[in-house]
């Protein structure tokens, strides 16, 4: 027989601006509880509103993106009057703080490993609109977790997708500026190769556009504008 | 850090028209849900940009600002964040039409005019997209 019991918070291992994580306990499974503060400015009425939305959508995103066959963590339950999702927790290391350790051969292929994800992701409408290398992690049978679906939304626009893609390369510049160059040119090798024959104009729109977001001002130093 | 207002209107709009107006709700609730949920919006990127760049002072402007319920929704934030809150002075926070007139001035001395066809709406134009033929 199950009791209450069965399911338990063990401590506090992040604080987002949006969410708290929890480590924890789901009938005898290492949990991962993601609770939606409640936001103080916000009118409570609509503020339940907003975590009981986001929290379905992001639970309904991890599942549906799970079926593609993309390594997301499982949603094991779903309190929405509690704004919490329990899921499984990965272990591993996440990619930002194991990447300068990586060797050359690995760094290639998980980058391309990335890429194609990002690929299989747009090409069904989502964007993951946090992909960041803290959301990566690596599990110790090297496997690779896409996490955090907080700022998941659907679209087909290129410019949304082309935005997804200009996040990921500000990440490897700003973070991880020795490895930019090999790790992104394999990430857009392994974006490609996501894409069919018949969508593949539709994907070098995608990239040639990151330029376009690149040209705009907030990105570029005065000095170096045109 | 861009928030889209597309929807908001036309939702309010079908409030308006909804055989319940006049019933279970009425204008000042329709408005009132409209500024809160527009209002949350703005604080909410605030807090996402103040959380991510760590900078120290908030300063609210335009128009909107004269708005005492925005006014506190950003300074609760802001003092979460223990940010530095300031607004602009009340008779700098009201008509923006100066502003717009004086930068019509400046597009037509530069630029010259535009035809009335030319002029559409562009919801999804983007500010830092905008040409600044005075500037270059």
């Amino acid at each position: 027989m199950s009791s209450e019991t069965d399911i338990y918070k063990e401590q506090l291992i992040h604080k987002g601006a949006e969410a708290s994580l929890f480590s924890g306990k789901w009938f005898g499974k290492s949990v991962i509880f993601k609770y939606r503060i409640p936001k103080k400015y916000r009118l409570e009425e609509l503020d339940k509103k907003i975590r009981k939305e986001r929290t379905m959508n992001e639970a309904k995103a991890l599942v549906k993106v799970k079926a593609y066959g993309i390594n997301v963590p499982q949603v094991y339950e779903i309190n929405v009057n509690d704004s919490t999702i329990i899921m499984k927790f990965i272990a591993g290391e996440k990619l930002k703080t194991c990447l300068k350790n990586l060797d050359e051969t690995k760094k290639r292929s998980y980058f391309k490993k990335i890429g194609k994800t990002v690929a299989i992701l747009h090409k069904n409408g989502h964007i993951h609109g946090d992909i960041t290398t803290s959301n990566l992690i690596i599990t110790n049978n090297e496997e690779i977790f896409l996490i955090d679906f907080g700022l998941h939304y659907y679209s087909d626009n290129i410019e949304d997708k082309s935005v997804d893609l200009h996040l990921f390369k500000r990440v490897l510049i700003s973070s991880h500026g020795e490895d930019y160059q090999l790790c992104f040119k394999m990430f857009l090798e392994g974006y490609r190769s996501g894409y069919e024959e018949e969508s593949i104009n539709n994907c070098e729109s995608i990239i040639k556009n990151i330029q376009a977001i690149e040209s705009r001002g907030r990105y570029v130093k005065p000095e170096e504008r045109e | 850090m861009d928030v889209s207002f597309s929807g908001l209107y036309t939702s309010a709009k079908y409030l308006l028209q909804s055989k319940n107006y006049g019933k279970k709700y009425n204008l000042s609730d329709i408005a009132f849900t409209l500024q809160e949920t527009a209002f949350a919006m703005l604080t909410e990127v605030t807090e996402r940009a103040l959380a991510h760049t760590e900078k120290k002072e908030v300063l609210l402007t335009g128009g909107v600002a004269a708005n005492k319920r925005l006014q506190q929704m950003i300074e609760y934030i802001s003092r979460e964040h223990k940010a530095r809150y300031e607004v602009v002075p009340l008779r700098y926070a009201g008509d923006n039409g100066v502003m717009i007139a004086w930068t019509g001035i400046l597009q037509y001395n530069s630029a010259g005019s535009d035809k009335l066809i030319d002029t559409i709406i562009q919801p999804k134009e983007r500010m830092d997209n905008i040409k600044i033929p005075w500037r270059t």
